[in-house]
């Protein structure tokens, strides 16, 4: 079955997308208290050296998130 | 709390991480201020003091960044461990929010926090230059009234209107606190639970009560007894507290950014900056990493090329005056104590402030430019394997100059296993004060010739050592964070800053408060320990230190020495019996598997107070005390032998055996003075001395054996 939404994880390069909502109540908690809602317009701008984790923005913001944390994070198709 | 009594008021700064509140308290206190420590907790907090115009002083208090009263690290509980808690010593009795001003819309969820506390609060927008700059105009009159408290534009900066903070902060403490509709309509089971936790613990702020219910597991100001009717009422109405904060902090978004857009003209498009293009390359697959390295390469340099005339100084200074004390000062044990013990520990204690310097202010200049962040996001994963974080990097390269400062730098760890471990591993790194123990040990035993033409056996085994100690620190950490266990959980989650041009003000304002820190707080101790370890060696059981000069006289005499020549052999039998002579005989059994003799156990122990003593004790020991001469030394070593059995002390597989201890052990009592303070504990320093001592001397044993 298709999945009926994406995580951070899966934005391509310079890619954009809505958050709808987090999956993680501990994360959710720590992640909107920095700015990133449901509703924030989020860039993916490129993956850490070693990978793992991410550079994104929210909403002109920039961010560096670890993937569990960018793969809790819902957003829209 | 109001009256102008005598009490001193209490003014927190109160902010998120990067909106420029160390600038302000730095602007606002400039070099009255000191590092504090908060009982029970590792995270100090800065101290200063501010005088108000009326000539009235008070206290000033720059709380950790924070971006919600919901802590999800350890300094990030400081802030609500403080605000949750009315009898606590640094409650304070009014609050400067600082929030910048370009980002708003991201900035004013924790205000509306306090505001609910029902605290004294104003709101001081920084950033204020750089929001004319960019075209972003903030009606301070609209915040003002949306908000029910003083608003006022500044910029740490250029210093703009920070009289005028001033000014506010003394209105808001005079004005009787007005009592505030909450800013947040809490649900009916937030109401209920609110209304039993104020009934329990005799509160009247339902925030602060629902806070406590929120945070009751950890809250260190609760009784055994409170946590336990605070955990049933939770229980009983199936609080759910962490989807709870989450809807609490979304409907306070909801309610604030409409009153951001109302006060915001010209909200922020986000173009490309010169930041995106700067970390286009910065933060790239492979320059990232390498301009990485080649960064700490030069501030490696630079700590020892820039260090080197000022210690050299220091140092010289201190022999001078020690020397000319030792011929001025009538002869007695009080003139030895303040030669050999007191001014030997200051000069061991300030001989470290240029390194210290030079490494706080590259490193600080990385973080006030915000390069910092971005070394965090390019290495957290290869340190997280080893029970890291990416900010242990820093600290690990610091330790190639100096493990002490290494070490306080790394408080910008947030969890608190992390930065324990970093806090454990960083000695491991072979400092600079290794550097001239390695050299006499080397080239006394390991032989010249080239391995490959170029490459001698020497500079192998010079580069061995440091890889010796890179490896150990990996591999502790990897052992460490199996072992260890916190509640704090790990996260990434970091915004990485608009790069800046640095502050200068902030930059020497924190060398200097480094420096301070080290002195007096490490200072302490190191110059007790020199002292207990100058009258070990000074004084003996009994009347032996007396023989000892007789017979060093009697033999001197027979051979005919001259004067410089009998004070070292009576130095040296002096030494034999003195305390440490005799600790040195007592370890000997100890050491004699590692191929050590009890002259080398002397040493072991003087190296205690630094690696560097070392070479200094060997020379005292074997008599050549009053020259300087490592050649002279060497030839004196390669001709020891043991006392019992008559074979040769150094062999190959003793120097590299000693090599190892070296590399290995925790020798420096600065060391373990600054874990001591870091950790708050000296149970840490005690474990962390425990078990690079134990691996130390099992890295020795085997080495000694495969080689001899
Ligand atoms: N342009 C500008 N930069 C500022 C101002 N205040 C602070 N900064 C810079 O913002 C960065 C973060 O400031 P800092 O005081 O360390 O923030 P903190 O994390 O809140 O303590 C530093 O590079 C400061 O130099 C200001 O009013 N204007």
């Amino acid at each position: 079955m298709q999945r009926r939404y994406r995580t951070v994880p899966d934005l391509k390069i310079h890619e954009s997308a809505r958050a709808l909502a987090f999956e993680d109540p501990a994360l959710a908690g720590k992640l909107t208290a920095m700015g990133l809602l449901p509703g924030t317009l989020i860039e993916m701008v490129r993956t850490a050296p070693f990978g793992n984790a991410y550079y994104i923005k929210a909403d002109g913001v920039r961010l560096a998130l670890r993937k569990e944390e960018a793969a809790s994070i819902l957003i829209d198709l | 709390m109001k009256e102008a009594g005598e009490k001193l008021l209490n003014v927190a700064l109160v902010g998120n991480p990067n909106s420029g509140k160390s600038t302000i308290f730095n602007k606002l206190t400039g070099l009255r201020q000191k590092t504090g420590n908060f009982p029970g907790v590792t995270v100090d907090a800065k101290e200063g003091r501010l005088r108000l115009p009326s000539g009235r002083e008070l206290r000033l208090t720059d709380l950790p960044g924070t971006y919600s009263l919901h802590p999800t690290s350890s300094d990030e509980k400081i802030v609500a461990a403080v605000l949750a808690n009315p009898r606590d010593p640094h409650f304070p009795d009014a609050v400067i929010y600082v929030a910048d001003a370009t980002h708003l819309e991201k900035h004013l969820l924790l205000l509306t926090q306090l505001l609910d506390l029902n605290v004294p609060v104003l709101l001081a927008l920084n950033m204020s230059d750089t929001a004319a700059e960019i075209g972003i105009k903030v009606s301070p009159g609209i915040l003002a009234e949306r908000l029910g408290i003083p608003v006022v534009p500044v910029s740490g900066r250029t210093g703009e209107n920070i009289q005028k903070l001033i000014g506010e902060v003394e209105k808001l403490l005079l004005a009787p606190l007005a009592a505030r509709k909450p800013f947040y309509v809490p649900t009916e089971l937030e109401k209920q639970v609110a209304e039993a936790v104020c009934l329990n613990l005799n509160l009247d702020n339902p925030y602060q009560a629902l806070l406590i219910a929120h945070h009751q597991s950890w809250l260190p100001f609760l009784s055994p007894q409170e946590r336990a009717t605070l955990e049933a009422i939770v229980k009983n109405k199936e609080f759910q507290s962490l989807r709870i904060q989450v809807d609490e902090t979304l409907e306070r978004y909801d309610r604030f950014t409409p009153l951001v857009q109302a006060a915001v003209q010209n909200p922020p498009q986000f173009p490309s900056t010169p930041t995106d293009r700067i970390d286009a390359f910065l933060t790239h697959r492979w320059v990232g990493p390498l301009f990485f390295f080649v960064v700490m390469l030069l501030v490696f340099q630079a700590i020892y090329d820039w260090s080197a005339v000022p210690m050299d100084l220091i140092e010289n200074m201190f022999s001078g005056l020690t020397s000319w004390l030792k011929i001025h000062l009538p002869q007695h044990w009080l003139s030895d104590l303040l030669t050999d013990g007191i001014l030997a520990g200051f000069s061991g204690i300030l001989v470290f402030v240029p390194q210290i310097a030079i490494l706080f202010f590259l490193i600080t200049l990385l973080e006030e430019v915000g390069y910092m962040a971005r070394v965090v996001f390019m290495f957290d994963k290869t340190m997280r394997r080893f029970g890291m974080n990416g900010r242990s990097v820093v600290s690990l390269i610091s330790g190639g100059a100096c493990a002490v400062p290494a070490i306080m730098s790394s408080r910008t760890i947030g969890n608190w296993k992390e930065r324990l471990i970093t806090t454990m591993v960083t000695p491991f790194i072979s400092c600079s004060a290794r550097i001239p123990v390695y050299a006499v040990l080397i080239g006394l035993a390991v032989p010249a010739n080239r391995v490959f033409g170029i490459l001698s056996w020497q500079s192998l085994t010079f580069g061995s050592m440091y890889a010796l100690g890179v490896l150990a620190a990996f591999a502790s950490g990897f052992v460490l964070k199996k072992v260890l266990r916190t509640h704090d959980l790990s996260y990434l989650a970091i915004e990485l800053p608009v790069y800046r041009m640095p502050h200068w003000k902030n930059l020497w304002l924190t060398v200097w408060e480094k420096v301070l820190a080290f002195v007096i707080g490490a200072g302490k101790i190191i110059l007790i320990i020199s002292i207990v370890l100058w009258a070990m060696a000074r004084f003996g059981p009994g009347d032996d230190m007396q023989q000892a000069e007789a017979e060093a006289l009697r033999i001197a005499a027979t051979q005919q020495l001259n004067d410089t020549a009998t004070a070292d052999l009576v130095a040296a039998y002096q030494l034999e019996s003195s305390y440490a002579g005799c600790l040195g005989k007592l370890i000997e059994p100890a050491i004699r598997p590692l191929g050590y003799d009890w002259k080398i156990g002397i040493a072991l122990i003087a190296s205690f107070a630094a690696r560097d003593v070392f070479v200094g004790t060997m020379s005292t020991i074997y008599s050549i005390g009053s020259s300087d001469d490592d050649v002279m030394l060497r030839e004196k070593m390669q001709s020891a032998t043991f006392d019992d059995t008559g074979t040769s002390v150094y062999t190959l597989a003793t120097a590299l055996s000693l090599l190892v201890f070296y590399a290995l052990a925790m020798q420096c009592m600065s060391t373990v003075a600054v874990v001591a303070r870091e950790t708050g504990h000296w149970k840490w320093a005690l474990f962390q001395f425990a078990f690079m001592s134990l691996l130390a001397y099992f890295g020795a044993w085997v080495v000694y054996h495969l080689f001899q």
